[in-house]
């Protein structure tokens, strides 16, 4: 960490900019963040059980997933063109994204108030039909890192070091372009195990005897933190070779999600030896 | 041990009478008085009844449309207990509003004691005594000539 600390340019990403390069996500964020609190004591009140669990723990976890993928994006966002921020057709896109995170949580709210599943519903008709409706809405706020990636790949004025600037916007891109295929076939999979568990990692819930698709989903999400934390360690340690390195990290990643993803298929657990 | 709402209910009394406390007390801190009865006890109120919805709604009897079907919603314990909360944080929010409504208008905390006791007790019987007491002041604004 000395070394990061004494770099000439190791000044704090100013965090007040979330607020003005992307309001919509940043307050998005904030009141994803701020629901934990009445789910967790829906949590505390709760007695029925779902599949072993308590109903709320699926709309916590995705609580969370959601509120650091928003900021994240707000983060980001300060790395597009100012331009681009301003333009309605942006404003409007953001709009969209933020509606269709609001519906995926109120539905996975409303099935878990159901003691219901949310996903791979078939018996309530009223789940059954907004499954594909809910699938869409998947697609398109998996959509806003594309766009994102995209527009911050053609800046030439992000301020970053190219290897850096490199890294977040294929972070940015790999998470799309991973997660849809990933997340696609699990939704279409009738259940996120492949074969019968028995037990499962703690915090994670991942199944420890069976394959589970949700791991290569969670890796390919979190493309969009691990290449930028390559980008930086890469422009630090190593800032000669600092590109290559970033290309690189993001093959392995790729190739990790793709390795998990299959294990997943043929019914194996990711890493049995942990818990 | 599984939540209890006989115990929940006996947790929910002092709660709301420590924010009433601070309304009758506004005078010596007026920002605190009103962070604690208009902000913080509703909050902490507010993430209780929305947790026992979010939990107890489903499986709840009875519903909205007649009186019968109200009646029935609350032969539910964990509902009546939500509807209970839900008195308790919208009768201090208004007593909250009340009391800072007649410092802005320059009506005397001693007057306004009454419309909170009655709030407390009575909610809507409350605010339309400091509607009242409202109009009285106003009307006598209007025919001293003193702007109100």
């Amino acid at each position: 960490m000395t070394v990061a600390l004494s770099a000439p340019r190791s000044t704090l990403p100013d965090l007040r900019r979330l607020w003005t390069d992307a309001p919509a996500f940043t307050a998005l964020a904030l009141v994803l963040a701020l629901a934990l609190i009445p789910l967790y004591a829906a949590m505390a009140l709760e007695t029925r059980l779902f599949h072993g669990d308590s109903p709320w723990l699926k709309p916590v976890k995705f609580h969370y997933a959601l509120a650091l993928y928003t900021l994240t994006l707000a983060f980001c966002a300060r790395f597009m063109p100012a331009r681009t921020r301003a333009s309605r057709a942006w404003r409007w896109f953001t709009a969209a994204v933020v509606v269709a995170i609001l519906a995926e949580v109120v539905w996975l709210s409303a099935a878990a108030m159901l003691n219901t599943a949310s996903h791979f519903n078939s018996t309530i008709p009223a789940f059954t039909a907004v499954y594909g409706l809910m699938g869409v809405f998947a697609v398109l706020l998996t959509s806003a890192s594309l766009v994102m990636g995209l527009s911050i790949w053609r800046n030439a004025a992000t301020g970053l070091p190219s290897a850096l600037h490199l890294s977040v916007a294929l972070g940015l891109i790999l998470t799309f372009a991973l997660t849809i295929p990933v997340a696609g076939y699990l939704s279409a999979n009738n259940g996120h195990f492949v074969g019968a568990s028995t037990r499962t990692l703690w915090l994670m819930g991942w199944s420890r005897d069976a394959g589970d698709l949700r791991v290569a989903h969670f890796l390919a999400t979190h493309a969009l933190h691990v290449l930028p934390l390559s980008g930086l360690l890469a422009v630090r340690l190593a800032p000669a070779r600092a590109t290559s390195l970033v290309w690189v990290s993001a093959t392995a990643h790729a190739a990790l999600v793709v390795f998990t993803f299959l294990q997943a298929l043929h019914g194996r657990p990711f890493l049995p030896f942990l818990g | 041990m599984p939540p209890d709402p006989h115990a929940l209910f006996q947790l929910t009394g002092p709660l709301a009478l420590m924010g009433w406390l601070a309304l009758a007390l506004f005078p010596l801190a007026p920002r605190l008085s009103q962070a604690v009865a208009a902000l913080a006890i509703p909050a902490l109120l507010s993430v209780g009844y929305t947790a026992l919805i979010l939990v107890h709604w489903s499986e709840a009897p009875g519903g909205f449309g007649s009186l019968a079907e109200v009646m029935a919603l609350f032969t539910d314990p964990w509902i009546a207990l939500a509807g209970w909360v839900h008195y308790l944080a919208f009768d201090l929010f208004v007593g909250a509003w009340i009391t800072r409504t007649a410092r802005a208008e320059g009506i005397a905390h001693l007057l306004i004691l009454p419309c909170l006791v009655l709030t407390f007790l009575f909610g809507p019987a409350g605010f339309l005594a400091f509607t009242a007491l409202r109009a009285a002041y106003a009307a006598r604004a209007r025919m001293q000539g003193v702007p109100a």
